[in-house]
């Protein structure tokens, strides 16, 4: 009697699908890593050094930033909705108000972006900061 | 079916490659009303928490770091500068790389910031 052996057939990998499975998945995460490296953020303009602008005072909001994160406006602390509200209204009267902000050099800088957020929020132009007691 | 995979692969790998950076481990600051700052050149500027400069992964001095926008700057004027600040580093720390560009007359900067977690 003659024994007959089943001989497994041998599956090429390249045939199989897996290799392009595999392939695939790889170019999913490459092009993930590609897209994790553009910056997001506030694109702003700085002046040039000792440079100098004529504003009208009546334009100016100025507000203080503590290191608490607590705000001034002439000399009382505000919160952040009053300062969202009243750049709104000076907005509405005054197109060209120019919204400048001093910041104490020990403010977290996170309380310093969420100023900025805010004058991105409500379009606000003319956007000037610096940090308290620095002169040039 | 695989050959293309893997020429896809090979070519989106290359890409990585090249616009692979050397992170530094901060607290990005949160801010809703961002937008895309990427432009085709790039120079990063991180500054961690404790207010240490770097540069490509490696910590500079301040007068190294203004010596390095100097020569990016001269060599294309149109080259965007980030600065990836750590959300809880004083803003000192950011104002000096400020002062730098605000020196060489380098007009646009980008503040680098994620969108909050919802």
């Amino acid at each position: 009697m003659r024994i007959t052996t089943k001989r497994k057939k041998r599956i090429d990998i390249a045939e199989s699908g897996a290799l392009s499975d595999l392939a695939f998945l790889l170019i999913i995460f490459f092009i993930v890593i590609a897209v994790f490296n553009v910056n997001t953020g506030f694109l702003l303009g700085l002046p040039r050094k000792n440079s100098s602008k004529i504003v009208n005072i009546e334009d100016i909001i100025k507000v203080r930033l503590q290191p608490d994160g607590s705000l001034y406006y002439e000399d009382a602390g505000i919160t952040m909705d009053f300062l969202e509200e009243t750049v709104l209204e000076r907005l509405k009267v005054r197109p060209n108000m120019t919204f400048l902000l001093i910041i104490h050099p020990d403010t977290p800088y996170q309380h310093v972006v969420d100023i900025v957020n805010l004058v991105r929020k409500d379009q606000v132009e003319n956007f000037s900061f610096r940090m308290e007691g620095f002169r040039q | 079916m695989s050959d293309i995979a893997f020429l896809l692969l090979i070519f989106i790998m290359l890409i990585s490659l090249i616009n692979y950076r050397r992170e530094i481990k901060i607290d990005y600051p949160e801010g809703e009303y961002q937008e895309v700052t990427q432009a085709d050149k790039n120079l990063e500027i991180w500054v961690n928490r404790e207010g240490l400069i770097f540069y490509d992964g490696d910590p500079v001095s301040l007068s190294y770091a203004e010596s390095l926008i100097a020569d990016a700057a001269a060599n294309d004027p149109s080259i965007r500068i980030h600065i990836l600040a750590d959300k809880n580093t004083p803003f000192k720390n950011v104002n000096g790389v400020l002062e730098i560009l605000k020196l060489l007359n380098h007009r646009a900067v980008s503040l680098v910031v994620k969108e909050p977690e919802k």
